[in-house]
């Protein structure tokens, strides 16, 4: 599964719970009984899913906080949504 | 019928309605932690006996390992499991369990029962349960979290080298107690065994993961990451939608007070003096 449509929306799986330590995100997978762990990037974009933001305006939220250009954070982002994606701890709206 | 009252970690657990050859069972394996019947339980389950095999999941004609199916719903937890199924009540937590079996199968279906009604119990009661190996040099207490393969078992037999008293290679509990927490043995065991036998609590010194290398050492562990392991390592309550929420604040809550550290550790004792060094015991003040 891959993430083409750059104005798409995620939302987090209605099984999954969220939380940010330090500066780390930690999922849990409670369907799944499994937990997974995002660094400080991926906390950072999953809190832009949490309030609603497209892929598009994730990877301008990046370039503005993260010294790295626009390609570099589209390519980033869409390789930890499609890991998210496999994993079960977001989906598509 | 008879019933018999299992007590460990605080808690204890009357089975009512067992036969004969189901309480000589269950007196085999958990003789050490048998109370008089008199003393009031906490939690109460009632076995019912029902010959009709039909009724339930079949005996497969080889070994086998196979996982117990758990059902959440708001009101109980629905289990089933080879010859018997059983029916969780959450609040008060008491439990029903139908059975065919009263042989050596019945042993292991009243181990699975008892497993997750325990788990409920000590998360009720402000505990972690979990998938951990955990020992005591009588005064320290140390568990290593972590899932099948993780080197539980293989670390307790070391531990067992040691001299070191092995609480259980499966499930522990961690209870908070006064600004610390205490280290609880549970009475079920992988595959290093042993009979349950009463174990007061330990002072909890080390909280850790495991990783296998040649050469033994201690490493920090991110909060994100020590609470992934511990809610990893928490049966039944980390699948259970009315409870996730509360036990990943829980184990957040823990790891602010007890840094979780990995133990890298080859299939040997050199560990120990790692572990030993790493939490040794404070030096009492000199007075002049």
């Amino acid at each position: 599964m891959s993430t083409e449509d750059q104005s798409q929306r995620y939302r987090l799986d209605p099984h999954a719970r969220f939380r940010v330590m330090d500066d780390e995100g930690v999922f849990v997978l409670q369907e799944a009984g499994e937990v997974l762990v995002v660094n400080g990037v991926g906390a950072f974009i999953v809190e832009q899913l949490k309030a609603e933001r497209s892929v598009d305006e994730v990877v301008t939220a990046i370039t503005d906080r993260y010294a790295v250009d626009a390609e570099r954070a589209r390519a980033d982002a869409q390789s930890l949504l499609d890991a998210l994606l496999e994993a079960g701890a977001i989906s598509q709206t | 019928m008879s019933a018999l009252t299992i007590e460990f970690a605080g808690s204890r657990y009357r089975f009512n309605g067992l036969n004969p050859e189901q309480a000589d069972l269950v007196r085999s394996r958990f003789q050490a932690l048998l109370c008089r019947d008199d003393a009031e339980p906490d939690v109460q389950i009632d076995i019912h006996f029902d010959p009709n095999s039909s009724a339930f999941m079949q005996r497969p004609a080889g070994p086998v390992e196979y996982p117990v199916a758990v059902v959440h719903s708001e009101e109980s937890i629905a289990v089933a499991g080879i010859g018997f199924r059983a029916n969780i009540d959450r609040s008060p937590l008491r439990a029903q369990m139908q059975t065919c079996r009263s042989d050596e199968w019945f042993g292991g279906a009243f181990e699975n029962v008892f497993r997750i009604i325990a788990c409920y119990r000590l998360f009720g009661q402000g505990a972690l349960v979990m998938h951990s190996a955990a020992f005591t040099d009588g005064e320290r207490g140390f568990l290593f979290c972590g899932r099948s393969g993780a080197g539980k078992t293989t670390l307790c037999g070391l531990a067992d080298e040691l001299d070191l008293d092995i609480l259980s290679d499966e499930l522990n509990a961690i209870m908070p107690s006064i600004g610390s927490f205490e280290l609880l043995a549970m009475p079920f065991a992988g595959d290093f065994g042993g009979e349950p036998r009463p174990h007061p609590p330990y002072p909890l010194t080390g909280l850790l993961g495991l990783s296998q290398a040649p050469e033994p050492l201690l490493s920090p562990c991110s909060k994100a990451e020590a609470v992934s392991r511990i809610v990893a390592s928490c049966p039944y309550v980390n699948s259970d939608p009315t409870l996730v929420d509360a036990l990943t604040a829980r184990a957040a809550g823990l790891v602010e007070q007890q840094p979780v550290r990995i133990l890298s550790f080859a299939r040997d004792t050199r560990f120990w003096r790692v572990l030993d060094h790493e939490y040794r015991r404070p030096i009492p003040a000199v007075s002049s």
